[in-house]
């Protein structure tokens, strides 16, 4: 690795990216299904839930980066997860404090934010190797990709499952809405038919 | 009598109408990496029906007999995954030394479930549904652990069927099996009036 | 002495690690947990302004009543006053039924003399989306408003009284019913035995 500033900043600029596109969690790596799956009926709550995860995950990279040269290796995930399921319930408190109707929206898949495969594989790719400053971008960068690969699902699904955007109507008055998109089957079909355009695109690039 | 219309109509409602891979989307990610063939896809569903049980009983137990007594709620999330990571653990080292052949067959599964959101999702669901009793919460989870397999069979058994079909390229892989999860979806939501 | 002192070795991180995180949770609770029930109470407020109009206060009753709950377990209600200018408009309070392997819970607003039903909200359910949750919707909600308090009659007619469960929810509908009628009697008659209401007109 180079010393010299301006190779460093490059680095980090090159892992806060990494995550947006070129490892993005849910269209390259396929992590984190579930929430985005489930979450994405509406813009808000997957906006909600990005958020949550970008807080879990720069708390407990941080976390794991601090304690990177004390860890055991057979006791490595037990500390991982206990360190993981401290934040998440953080997060439910904060959120059944300041935002009490997405977190009856969001209901169980906030605590599921633990067995988020793109947390945990966070901590054992990137914090429990790097120093602080690397892992809490690299959270950034990760939770970010994260975030905007579920609004733009859940843009999707709003979009022509309701005719609205953000609660906004947007479609003509004409156009009736498909409600199966709001529905389990209409998740499985975007993010289907999401991936394929993903495969496309990176297709073309390469 | 209630008590057992109760339990058949909770089975039913866990394993078709509220199936947690088809309508929760929990377990998505091993039902997407591992249903590529039947005999594995049944022994993960055989795994994490196990391992379902045994939590969703334990995880009840401790959240109605020592959280809820003590009103410690707030640590609710850290000891169900903890009670989960150590059930895992110990069905792993009790097969390894008592059952060495079932170890070999879906041993490799176990890591696997720790993390499967299906696990840790029954057991907070199990609490949202307000259930009353240990039957009931044992019922319950049996009923998720075999919607799941269920589901995950089904999936295989299609993708088998899938390898000889000429699939467009981009969709390969992934996309197909979840656009053939969709309509699979689509199929289970027609058990949700037959209650 | 030797295996403590390994044992020690390999978890003193996850001990301490214990500690600090169970201290990081207390502290946020504490911290919040003032906030989040204000927000329950802030929240079944504006559910019960929407069941009854008229009234301008909701005060928490001093004492609670004890009531079985849904599934046999002692249950101490809490029981809201409605009020306009000083006048008692109706009473609410919440119900929790089982559905359909799942828990509902209602808040419930009756009129200020018990005997009829003013109506009620769903506060929190898990049903089906398209067939169970139709619980919610107003054309099953609107025939409960004044019906007589009490045991409710289901009928397929419609008749006046009367309601009429949701074919394609007839778990979730009747089970709104029967939390209704079970919650309502036993309300009206504790709360006659206390003396709080007048008795019916007919005893």
């Amino acid at each position: 690795m180079t010393t010299n500033p301006d190779g460093q900043a490059s680095n980090y600029t090159k892992t806060l990216l990494a995550g947006l596109w070129r490892e993005n969690p849910v269209f390259r790596l396929l992590l984190g299904m579930c929430p985005t799956l489930a979450v994405t009926a509406a813009v808000k709550p997957a906006l909600t839930m990005g958020c949550c995860v970008i807080f879990v995950l720069v708390c407990s990279n941080i976390m794991v980066s601090l304690m990177r040269n004390l860890l055991k290796p057979h006791l490595r995930i037990l500390m991982f997860t206990l360190t993981i399921s401290t934040f998440v319930t953080i997060a439910d408190l904060l959120l059944k404090a300041f935002q009490p109707a997405m977190s009856e929206a969001l209901g169980p898949y906030v605590p599921l934010i633990i067995v988020n495969c793109v947390i945990i594989c966070r901590a054992e790719a990137c914090a429990s190797k790097n120093p602080m400053l690397t892992s809490i971008i690299d959270a950034f960068g990760m939770g970010i990709g994260f975030t905007l690969t579920l609004c733009v699902l859940a843009g999707v699904r709003e979009v022509i499952g309701t005719g609205k955007f953000f609660d906004i109507r947007v479609m003509p008055d004409a156009f009736v809405p498909w409600a199966a998109l709001t529905m389990p089957v209409g998740a499985f079909l975007t993010l289907g038919f999401l991936l394929a355009a993903a495969n496309i695109i990176s297709k073309k690039h390469s | 009598m209630d008590t057992v219309y109760i339990l058949i109509t909770g089975f039913l409602s866990v394993v078709l109408i509220n199936n947690l891979v088809l309508t929760k989307f929990l377990g998505i990610c091993p039902y997407l990496g591992v249903s590529g063939r039947i005999d594995m896809a049944f022994g993960m569903g055989l795994a994490v029906t196990f391992v379902m049980t045994l939590s969703g009983t334990l995880t009840w137990l401790i959240d109605h007999m020592i959280l809820m007594p003590l009103g410690l709620e707030v640590t609710r999330y850290v000891c169900f995954i903890l009670v989960i990571a150590s059930a895992v653990q110990l069905v792993e080292m009790y097969l390894r030394k008592f059952f060495p052949p079932l170890y070999e067959s879906f041993g490799i599964f176990l890591p696997l479930i720790t993390t499967n959101c299906a696990i840790l999702g029954l057991c907070l669901f199990l609490n949202l549904w307000g259930t009353e009793s240990l039957l009931e919460a044992v019922v319950l989870s049996v009923g998720g652990g075999i919607g799941f397999t269920m589901a995950i069979c089904i999936m295989a058994g299609i993708r088998e069927n899938l390898m000889m079909v000429d699939v467009p390229e981009p969709l390969q892989g992934a996309p197909i099996t979840l656009i053939t999860a969709g309509i699979l979806s689509l199929a289970f939501m027609g058990f949700a009036g037959i209650i | 002495m030797r295996s403590i002192k390994h044992f020690f070795e390999q978890s003193w991180l996850l001990i301490v690690a214990s500690f600090f995180f169970g201290l990081l949770i207390a502290v946020t609770n504490a911290a919040l947990s003032a906030r989040i029930a204000w927000n329950a109470t802030a929240k079944l407020n504006t559910l019960a302004g929407g069941l009854l109009p008229s009234a301008t206060k909701f005060t928490p009753l001093d004492e609670t009543i004890d009531i079985v709950a849904r599934g046999g377990k002692p249950q101490a209600l809490q029981l809201y006053r409605a009020t306009d200018n000083g006048e008692t408009v109706g009473w609410i309070f919440t119900a929790v039924g089982s559905g359909f392997a799942d828990k509902i819970e209602l808040v419930v607003a009756v009129n200020g003399d018990l005997q009829s039903l003013a109506g009620f909200v769903i506060l929190a359910s898990n049903e089906t989306p398209g067939f169970g949750d139709r619980i919610k919707e107003d054309g099953f909600r609107n025939q409960f408003k004044g019906v007589p308090a009490g045991e409710l009659v289901i009928s397929n007619s419609g008749e006046p009284g009367t309601v009429v469960t949701i074919s394609g929810a007839t778990v979730s509908s009747t089970a709104v019913i029967e939390t209704l009628s079970h919650y309502l009697t036993q309300v009206k008659e504790q709360m006659q035995q206390k003396g709080l209401v007048d008795h019916d007109d007919e005893s």
